[in-house]
């Protein structure tokens, strides 16, 4: 079984037909789609900005990722459903455009620069907790992480405009 | 009437049709836009969480609408400075269109309310308590999502 065929057996979905026959559906997929990144986006921020160096609503760095991150997941979620969502309406297209690939690699990037923080500078956290500015691994973290997501959404507003659309 | 002569004279200056003309230009300003619209909504839900008090009730209103309301008012500016050059761009797209106006009407709307009810807070002391702010919170965490839906239904309508 080919990629192609796949992705042509995803297409051929009842769901993928209904959010292309449905005039209002991918409207509001999409728009669910921006709250969902502006709701990752800007908060993440925060903490980005934090770990970078730049003071928050309060001064403990732990304390402001367990208080925000719950609220990133979620959204990030939301992000993930409305975007496979949109992905299945038009599986053969979005699969060969390379906006859409460059953008699922930058996530996967923002992932391991993440991973990599949770498992090196946020493990000795209670070391540099309330330190402004704090270590140069927390601020190489958070920097990386601002750089990815905003790429990540550029991507993603491209792809609006090169996608060859098929309905 | 008069708004759409203007969106046609609009449309034909030099300047509308070189932002058209340069296929980058609309989708880099549109991703401005959107990451100008993550720093209100990552803004505004934190202080409006907080004076809901549904978070960080430990930090005293002020100091959280301090942080982040200065945010707010930067965000707006490039917000409003990017989707100028939209319009000038595009302007049938948005000028002729009601969900466009909806939108500004709602944009208008949370302006005044974060200007009436979260600027005095700027000058609150972290003893005061804050005044019952769950309903205004409520309401302009989902005004801010209206307008998002706005956004976005604009290039469909």
């Amino acid at each position: 079984m080919s990629l192609e065929t796949t992705l042509q057996q995803i297409y051929d979905l009842p769901i993928s037909a209904s959010i292309r026959e449905n005039v209002n559906a991918f409207p509001l997929i999409e728009s669910l789609h921006v709250l969902a990144i502006t709701l990752v986006f800007g908060t993440i921020l925060i903490v980005d900005l934090r770990l970078v160096g730049v003071a928050a609503h309060r001064r403990s760095a732990d304390r402001l990722i367990r208080e925000l991150l719950p609220y990133t997941w979620v959204a990030f979620a939301l992000a993930v459903i409305s975007g496979v969502l949109m992905f299945v309406s038009n599986a053969p297209a979005y699969a060969a455009n390379l906006e859409f690939q460059l953008k699922l690699v930058a996530i996967a990037l923002a992932g391991v620069n993440m991973a990599i923080f949770h498992s090196t500078a946020h493990r000795r956290i209670a070391d540099w907790d309330t330190d402004l500015p704090p270590p140069a691994a927390s601020r190489v973290s958070g920097f990386l992480s601002l750089a990815l997501w905003t790429v990540v959404i550029v991507l993603g507003r491209w792809i609006g405009f090169t996608l060859d659309v098929l309905f | 009437m008069f708004i759409q002569s203007f969106g046609e004279w609009l449309y034909d200056t030099p300047i509308s049709t070189t932002f058209r003309d340069i296929t980058w230009v609309i989708p880099a300003v549109q991703s401005i836009h959107i990451l100008a619209i993550a720093v209100v909504i990552g803004s505004a839900l934190v202080s409006e969480l907080r004076l809901a008090g549904l978070i960080a009730t430990d930090e005293a209103p002020g100091n959280v609408v301090r942080r982040y309301l200065p945010w707010i008012w930067r965000a707006l500016i490039v917000l409003l400075a990017s989707g100028t050059l939209l319009i000038v761009a595009e302007p049938a797209r948005t000028l002729g269109n009601t969900i466009f106006w909806v939108k500004m009407a709602l944009v208008l709307g949370a302006f005044v309310l974060t200007m009436a009810f979260r600027r005095p807070l700027l000058a609150a002391q972290a003893g005061d308590s804050a005044t019952p702010a769950k309903p205004i919170a409520l309401l302009l965490l989902a005004v801010w999502v209206v307008v998002i839906f706005c956004g976005r239904f604009i290039a469909y309508t």
